[in-house]
This record gives C-alpha cells, sequence and structure tokens, in this order.
C-alpha cells in the first residue's frame, strides 16, 4: 500500500469513528462540559446557596453550632450529614428530614447557621449528571445500559485522537506555528480550528477518553461481581457497643466537635469537610475530607457514643491500583482543585464539543464540494456513464 | 466516505439515505426524552414529595408503638447479584415512639430472638428504608414480621401477610413456584 493510500485509509478511519453517532456525542461532550460547572451554574441561580463571609477574620461556626442553629430554628427537622463545599463562597449542603417525610437538602450560612433556602426541586448537577453519565436510563439491575451506552464512547474517542495524530503528519509544528485562516472561506476555517484544537486538547481527550472507558471497565467489573477493592466491610456495631438507657430515653452521643477532635488525633491531617450521622443506633458516624492528594477523600467511622474509631479508610490503605482507578472519577469530572481546575475542564469540554461540530462540518462542506464539483463535470462533459457520486479529501492528509 | 458508484439515475431513496445517514444518530435523544418522566418521579420519590413510597401498606401496631410501612416501589424484588434479590421498603415512626424506639426491624417469617430480628431500618423516624433479602423459596403466605427495640430494652413484634405487605412479591413468589 503507498504511504498516500495508507494515510488516505488512517482519515476514512478518523472520519467514521464519530461521523455516524456524531450527534450523540455532541450531547454526551456538551452535557458533560455543563456538568463541570454544574455546581456552579446552581449557585449562580439560587442566590441562597451563596454565603461569603461577612469579614476577612469571620470565623466559621462549628458544625455542633450548625446543628444547634437548625436545632433552634427548626426543632423538628433532623439532620442526616452535613457537607462542605471545596469553594468557600458556597453554603454548607445540609441534608434534612422533615415531619412530612421529605428528605432534602437545605443550604446553611456557615458564619451564621442560618438556613437560607432548600435545594430547589428541580436538582440541574443531578440532572446534567445522569443525563451525561447513563443517558437517563434508570438502574435497576446492576449498570444501566445508558451507563454502558454513554461510557462506551471512551474508545472511539481515544481511536480518534489516535488517527487524528497520525493523519495530521507533524502535528507537533502546529504548536510552534498556529494556524487559524479566516479568509479563505468555512471549509478551510473549520479544519484549522479542528487541528489546532486537536493539537492543543490531546491531553485533555487522553484524559477524558482513558477514564471514559475506565468507567465502561467499572460497568463491566461491577456487573461481574468481580471486585478489586481493599476496602474492609465495617460491621454494624454490637449490642454491647451501645449503651443501655434504663429511663428509655436515647443515651447521650458525643458532640460532633469532639468527634473531629478525636479522629484528627488518631488520624494526622484528616480534614473534617463532611459528617454523616448516623442511620440508627447501631450505626457509626463518618468523618471525612480530603487527604493531601485532592483526588481522593479520607474517612473516619466513629462509635457515636464513646467516640472510639472503629475503621477509617486512608491514602495510605489504598493499594496503587486504586490510587490509578479512584483517581478516575475526579480526573473525568475536573473536580479535585477548586473552581480553576472546572474553569479549565469546562473550557476544554466546550473545545471538545465544539471538534465533534467542526469535524462534521468539514465533512459536510467537503462532501457538498465534491458533489457540487462532480454535477458541474458531469454538466460540461455532456456525458452519461458511471460516476462517482462523492468523492473527496483533496488535500485534508496534510495541512 | 462511501465509494457508492450509482450507475445512471440514483433512486430517490438512497439520494435520502446518502444526505441523511449520518443524521439518524439524532434519534438516539428519543432514548434520554423517553425515560425524562420516570427520572423526575424518582427523583420526586426520594424526596418524598410523592409519599413514603409508591404504595402505602398503612399504619401498623407494633405494641404500644406503630409505624407506617410502604412498599419503596410496587414491583418484585429486584436481583442484586450474589446478594440475591432485595425488596425496598420505607417506614415512618409514630409522633409518640420516635423517643423511645431504638431500632426497628423488618424479616420474612418470625424471628427466634432479637439476634435473628431482620433487617435493620435506616434513616430518621420520618422516614427510614430498608432492602429486605427475599428468598426465592419463600412460601407465598408468609408473614412480614416487624419488631421494634426500645431503649429500655423492650421488645413489640407485630406481623403482616406478605400479601397485604406486597402483592406484586406474593405474585412474583408464585411465578417463581412455577418454575421447576
Amino acid at each position: 500500500m503507498s504511504k498516500k493510500s495508507r494515510s488516505k485509509l488512517w482519515f476514512l478511519v478518523h472520519s467514521w469513528l464519530a461521523l455516524p453517532i456524531w450527534f450523540f456525542v455532541l450531547i454526551v461532550c456538551v452535557t458533560g462540559t455543563l456538568a463541570v460547572v454544574s455546581q456552579e451554574i446552581v449557585w449562580l441561580a439560587n442566590p441562597q446557596m451563596r454565603a461569603s463571609a461577612p469579614s476577612d477574620d469571620a470565623q466559621r461556626l462549628s458544625y455542633d453550632q450548625i446543628l444547634a442553629e437548625i436545632k433552634k430554628a427548626e426543632p423538628r427537622t433532623q439532620v442526616q450529614s452535613i457537607n462542605r463545599p471545596d469553594e468557600s463562597h458556597f453554603a454548607l449542603d445540609v441534608d434534612v428530614s422533615y415531619p412530612d417525610g421529605r428528605s432534602l437538602t437545605v443550604y446553611v450560612n456557615p458564619y451564621t447557621g442560618v438556613i437560607q433556602g432548600t435545594a430547589p426541586n428541580f436538582n440541574f448537577k443531578a440532572f446534567t449528571r445522569a443525563l451525561h453519565g447513563w443517558w437517563l436510563v434508570p438502574f435497576t439491575n446492576g449498570f444501566s445500559w445508558g451507563w454502558y451506552l454513554v461510557s462506551f464512547l471512551g474508545l472511539p474517542m481515544l481511536a480518534s485522537l489516535v488517527t487524528g495524530l497520525v493523519v495530521y503528519k507533524r502535528f507537533w509544528k502546529g504548536f510552534f506555528r498556529p494556524t487559524l485562516r479566516f479568509n479563505h472561506g468555512a471549509r478551510i476555517f473549520w479544519g484549522d480550528f479542528h487541528r489546532l484544537s486537536g493539537i492543543w486538547s490531546i491531553w485533555f481527550i487522553a484524559v477524558i477518553s482513558i477514564t471514559g472507558t475506565w468507567f465502561l471497565i467499572q460497568a463491566l467489573l461491577s456487573d461481574n461481581q468481580i471486585s478489586i477493592s481493599s476496602e474492609p466491610i465495617i460491621p454494624a456495631m454490637s449490642r454491647e457497643a451501645v449503651p443501655i438507657s434504663s429511663d428509655g430515653a436515647p443515651p447521650p452521643r458525643i458532640s460532633l466537635d469532639r468527634a473531629i477532635e478525636i479522629a484528627r488525633s488518631k488520624i494526622p491531617g484528616l480534614e473534617a469537610s463532611f459528617i454523616s450521622l448516623p442511620g440508627n443506633a447501631y450505626a457509626h458516624l463518618d468523618i471525612g475530607g480530603r487527604g493531601w492528594y485532592p483526588l481522593m477523600y479520607q474517612t473516619a467511622t466513629l462509635n457515636p457514643y464513646s467516640g472510639e474509631v472503629a475503621a477509617s479508610r486512608l491514602l495510605s490503605d489504598r493499594t496503587s491500583l486504586e490510587f490509578v482507578t479512584e483517581s478516575m472519577r475526579p480526573l473525568h469530572t475536573g473536580d479535585f482543585g477548586g473552581l480553576w481546575i472546572k474553569l479549565i475542564w469546562f473550557f476544554f469540554g466546550l473545545l471538545l464539543s465544539m471538534m465533534v461540530l467542526s469535524g462534521l462540518l468539514i465533512w459536510t462542506k467537503r462532501t457538498a464540494l465534491a458533489t457540487a464539483n462532480a454535477l458541474k463535470r458531469e454538466h460540461k462533459k455532456q456525458r452519461v456513464k458511471a460516476q462517482p457520486a462523492l468523492r473527496g479529501e483533496p488535500s485534508e492528509v496534510s495541512p | 466516505m462511501s465509494k457508492s458508484t450509482t450507475v445512471a439515475q440514483p433512486s430517490r431513496l438512497s439520494v435520502i439515505w446518502h444526505k441523511w445517514r449520518f443524521h439518524i444518530n439524532v434519534l438516539l435523544l428519543l432514548i434520554p426524552l423517553g425515560f425524562m418522566p420516570r427520572y423526575f418521579a424518582d427523583a420526586a420519590l426520594f424526596r418524598g414529595d410523592s409519599g413514603l413510597g409508591e404504595r402505602e401498606i398503612g399504619e401498623i401496631q407494633v405494641g404500644p408503638w406503630s409505624l407506617r410501612l410502604a412498599e419503596l416501589r410496587d414491583e418484585a424484588p429486584r436481583s442484586d447479584g450474589p446478594a440475591g434479590y432485595l425488596k425496598g421498603f420505607n417506614a415512618a415512626l409514630c409522633d409518640a415512639c420516635i423517643e423511645p424506639v431504638k431500632a426497628t426491624y423488618l424479616r420474612i417469617g418470625k424471628p427466634r430472638s432479637l439476634r435473628a430480628a431482620g433487617s435493620i431500618f435506616f434513616g430518621t423516624p420520618y422516614r427510614m428504608g430498608i432492602q429486605l433479602p427475599v428468598p426465592e423459596k419463600t412460601k407465598a403466605d408468609a408473614d412480614l414480621w416487624i419488631t421494634m427495640e426500645g431503649w429500655d430494652g423492650s421488645l413489640h413484634q407485630a406481623s403482616i401477610p406478605l400479601s397485604q405487605a406486597s402483592p406484586a412479591t406474593v405474585a412474583w413468589l408464585n411465578k417463581q413456584g412455577a418454575k421447576p
């Protein structure tokens, strides 16, 4: 096979990877891009979710003070968990249960303890994630088939990256001589755009497609009952570990601040950005937060009556395989280093969405052009004979 | 890129096909559109906006206490891989039992002791849930037993027929029984 026809073949493979499913890929890219900043979009839309420090030296209330403020404002409301978002201009997310049986997230000001409002009925964050992650197909038996449908896209995306670089000869030159020609028509512009954004997105496309493929592998492992987790299952507390109460009232539990203090004395460096209160009398209290490696969380599990640390899950407890696999999700979502990382992910997500569109535009423009040329020739020659209907890509293989 | 060589006039159908073949995948959008009502119904169910569960069983007296029981979904138990089949129930405690009740358990068949009281409810007294294992050989006329344990050590039990607790489960069991 000649060099030319070989690159033509690679080009063909590159086009066919996304072309027949371009719209599906586009919507998955767009919803993924939105999902990256979904929390921030909700923040913009809902003032009750915002909580900036009233002054530079303002102190956040402790978790016990937060609980006390909620109790004061709504004595019958039961708190299930408290979560402090990474970004400091967010209110606390507190999951609560109301006497009427509703379970909601309420936004609580970390400086005053005021319940600023409840999460809106339409959960934009969950919705974009569900649409992006599993195409809204419900999970009824193991992973949803929508999950497989979406995560499978990691493979053609990875192949698109590789074939794109093969087709784009000496692509590294594009870094030094960026080309984006505006005055040569749409076809040239979109071709330049596709190549230019492609080379600057190499790292991002690699990250998204590899982590996306991991989601496929994760579902396959889980649905075939293969576990690679080294995390032990923590049994419920024994009857002896729960105090007996002679007067029939629930025995006192240690305060949240005391629990955090105990956990931190046992586990140096443990962050307490979320607290999950016991789900019943025999359940533990969980405290957790990010460790020095921002892609993973560390948690401590405590007996809420005695404060004894029943279990902990630290960075050092993970196997090296788990370091890789547990990093996959934050790498995919860009949720590991605050707003700036998310904005970078958002920008490259937009670029990736535009690459799907520009790829399609290149194809349709070329095809339309080739068809028009073919028709013109046909008219000129006034000959009726077998005619290639679609012919294309004259100079596409080299920039 | 199709190398289709069309001799003479291409048929209308093949023109349409060539023009639209790469846009058929737009129809994949029908999948999330179709599932959207179910998505929002589920979201409302888990928020508790549409009640305790899909099907309320009613208030059940357990000694001096009582609780409201509901099927999370009005359907047969779901397979959970090697763990077998699980059936979701939700419950809410009576106002007077929030303080004195330490734990609430559910089991198919009468528990022989507190240690075998069954699965324990998780959640708050206003809304707690359970994923109850339902063995495939369960008899269709079995009873669902509720055990409530007080902080003072007292125990109270009550039972309702499975057919009352979950007709869908009984229908599923009857179908299982038909299998060899």
